[in-house]
């Protein structure tokens, strides 16, 4: 399977080797899936000068596509004696860390609106906002050589040499210009055999967009889910308009090739003859077999949402004083409190608190039409469910529309479960 | 002349009775070890450990795995019921924007997982052997244990493992 893959990428009119031509088709891009299975205790790994390396330029802009590559390379191929680099850029998109928390992170409600993809990426870290005007860069190498602050350094020297641009690296491994703004996110996967670091890159991304898309809003939510941390962030062509996105996938993938496997060392055009080069991949299923499986789970709901740590959301709504009972005066303030556990994106539990005023002037019923909730998905699945069990409800009384107080409930529903 | 005597036969009684609770409390050492070696610490080359007790394993993390990592901010782990195969991913310890992928020593059902750890992951930081375990399986291939390394055999892997890296 290997093998034909190799062919169908050598052969295939869509693979540019760019610069050498010569040692890539001589080589394979995948080895054997036995290796991949084989003990780590038995494997030898080689010494620097017997690496090489490949720039792969992934031709595709869906998020999906992208992550659903990513994760099968890392799967299938052995980066034991060639490490790779891959660069990719996507279409409008909030990419969430592993153990993370969507409702937390993103404007799910914008994202929608805006048809602004969301997805949950195999790596830790905090929550990214990709676009055209953001480079993705991908390193794999094997387990025992993931070296975060080799391929910052690396990308940091690049900077440099194409742009003349200084950058610092901080304690949380951003790649931070000027007065700290961020110009680079950093995750990791690690596995038995493989490991991937990948970064963002901001080079004119949409500052506005990104912020819409990230915005913080109350949404009372408690769990153990892995939180972002909030940075100030510039472009790259705010800096330099020199800087493109494909001028500095260019600057990083010379420097890349320019660079020695395990230490940051300038080897030039020498170093450079003798890797693969950069190389264009199109991520199908014709030229990586089962990656169309992959991309469909990355795109699950249950994957994107359901994989979300357990948490409970407990928010407070007061109630309008003329839906209270009206021949009665309250003192306190008159207060509807819902709690929600969700765990696998599913609501788990819920309580109403319901305030005396809201019982007093008629409100009842709420024990069914909380068990009509349980199982259903945290999002507007269960205000559908919870309107539908109050119709149900009204329908023995004749009543064949929600009144004001059902209304009311109904809507603090709402910005419950759409984290309005 | 007596007290001579007398001298010598306590320092006998003596030696005699140091030469025998000396050598019961030897078999007794022996006696517990190699009672004990059923449920010795068993490693992997992936780091994860293994303790066995009435054919139930307790699976954690090592010392090495715990320090290289840094410090643990999320772990996610397996849901007791599922059936898993020795070497498969089985869950995932987040530290400093990394995830790393667990994998199972054995094969087995998980009949427990560490919620103080899902609340707390910096347990495996501070006490990987102990309050830092990670879940606990029903063992179907208990012959698996022979595969894997014993104490002694993993500090002489650590050692190869850390010159290969640097």
């Amino acid at each position: 399977m290997a093998q034909t893959m190799m062919r169908k990428i050598v052969m295939s009119g869509a693979c540019v080797v760019l610069g050498i031509t010569r040692r890539s088709s001589s080589r394979c891009l995948v080895t054997s899936s036995n290796n991949v299975t084989m003990k780590k205790k038995d494997r030898v790994l080689p010494e620097e000068e017997e690496i090489t390396k490949s720039v792969f330029m992934s031709q595709s802009t869906d998020i999906y596509t992208n992550l659903a590559l990513e994760d099968w390379m890392y799967r299938n191929m052995d980066f034991t004696n060639h490490h790779v680099m891959m660069v990719w850029r996507n279409e409008p998109s909030v990419v969430i860390g592993r153990h993370q928390n969507p409702w937390l992170e993103a404007n799910i409600s914008h994202l929608t609106e805006k048809d602004i993809s969301l997805a949950r990426r195999n790596s830790g870290g905090g929550t990214v906002y990709h676009d055209r005007g953001n480079l993705n860069i991908t390193f794999f190498t094997p387990r025992e050589r993931y070296d975060r602050k080799y391929n910052l350094e690396l990308i940091k020297r690049a900077l440099f040499r194409g742009f003349g641009i200084k950058s610092v690296i901080n304690k949380r491994d951003d790649i931070v210009v000027r007065d700290n703004y961020k110009i680079s996110g950093t995750a990791a996967k690690l596995g038995r055999l493989t490991a991937y670091h990948h970064c963002t890159l901001l080079v004119n991304a949409n500052k506005a967009d990104l912020s819409k898309a990230l915005a913080k809003r109350e949404h009372g939510i408690q769990t153990k889910a892995t939180e972002s941390t909030r940075s100030a962030v510039a472009n790259l062509a705010d800096i330099d308009h020199k800087v493109t996105v494909d001028s500095l996938q260019t600057a990083v993938g010379y420097e890349y090739l320019r660079t020695p496997a395990l230490h940051l060392e300038d080897g030039g055009q020498g170093l450079i003859m003798k890797q693969r080069g950069f190389q264009f991949v199109n991520p199908t299923d014709n030229w990586f077999p089962g990656l169309a499986e992959l991309k469909q789970e990355l795109q699950s709901w249950d994957w994107c949402f359901g994989r979300t740590p357990v948490f409970t959301v407990s928010r407070t709504f007061p109630v309008p004083a003329e839906i209270l009972a009206p021949s009665k005066v309250y003192t306190a303030t008159q207060e509807l409190v819902i709690n929600m556990t969700v765990e696998k994106g599913l609501i788990d539990d819920v309580t109403l608190s319901i305030p005396p005023g809201l019982i007093e002037s008629g409100f009842h019923g709420e024990a069914s039409v909380i068990t009509h909730l349980k199982g259903k998905r945290f999002t507007s699945e269960a205000l559908n469910a919870l309107q539908d069990a109050m119709l149900t409800r009204h329908l023995n009384s004749d009543v064949k529309k929600l009144d004001e107080k059902d209304q009311f409930v109904a809507k603090c529903f709402d910005q419950v479960v759409n984290t309005i | 002349m007596v007290l001579q005597r007398y001298l010598l036969s306590a320092t006998r009684q003596y030696t005699l009775k140091r030469r025998i609770l000396g050598s019961f409390r030897q078999t007794f050492c022996e006696l517990r070890y190699s009672y004990s070696s059923d449920s010795t610490r068993k490693y992997t080359d992936r780091h994860e450990w293994v303790v066995v007790e009435k054919g139930i394993g307790t699976v954690g993390i090592s010392n090495y795995a715990q320090e290289s990592l840094g410090d643990i901010v999320f772990a996610q782990l397996p849901d007791p019921g599922s059936e898993i195969k020795a070497g498969d991913e089985c869950g995932a310890l987040e530290s400093v924007k990394a995830a790393s992928e667990i994998y199972s020593p054995v094969t087995g059902t998980i009949t427990e997982k560490n919620s103080e750890v899902e609340n707390k992951p910096s347990l495996i930081n501070t006490s990987c052997f102990e309050k830092g375990w990670l879940f606990k399986l029903k063992l179907t291939k208990p012959e698996e244990l022979d595969e894997l390394m014993n104490e002694e055999q993993y500090e002489k892997f650590l050692k190869s493992d850390v010159e290969k890296d640097h």
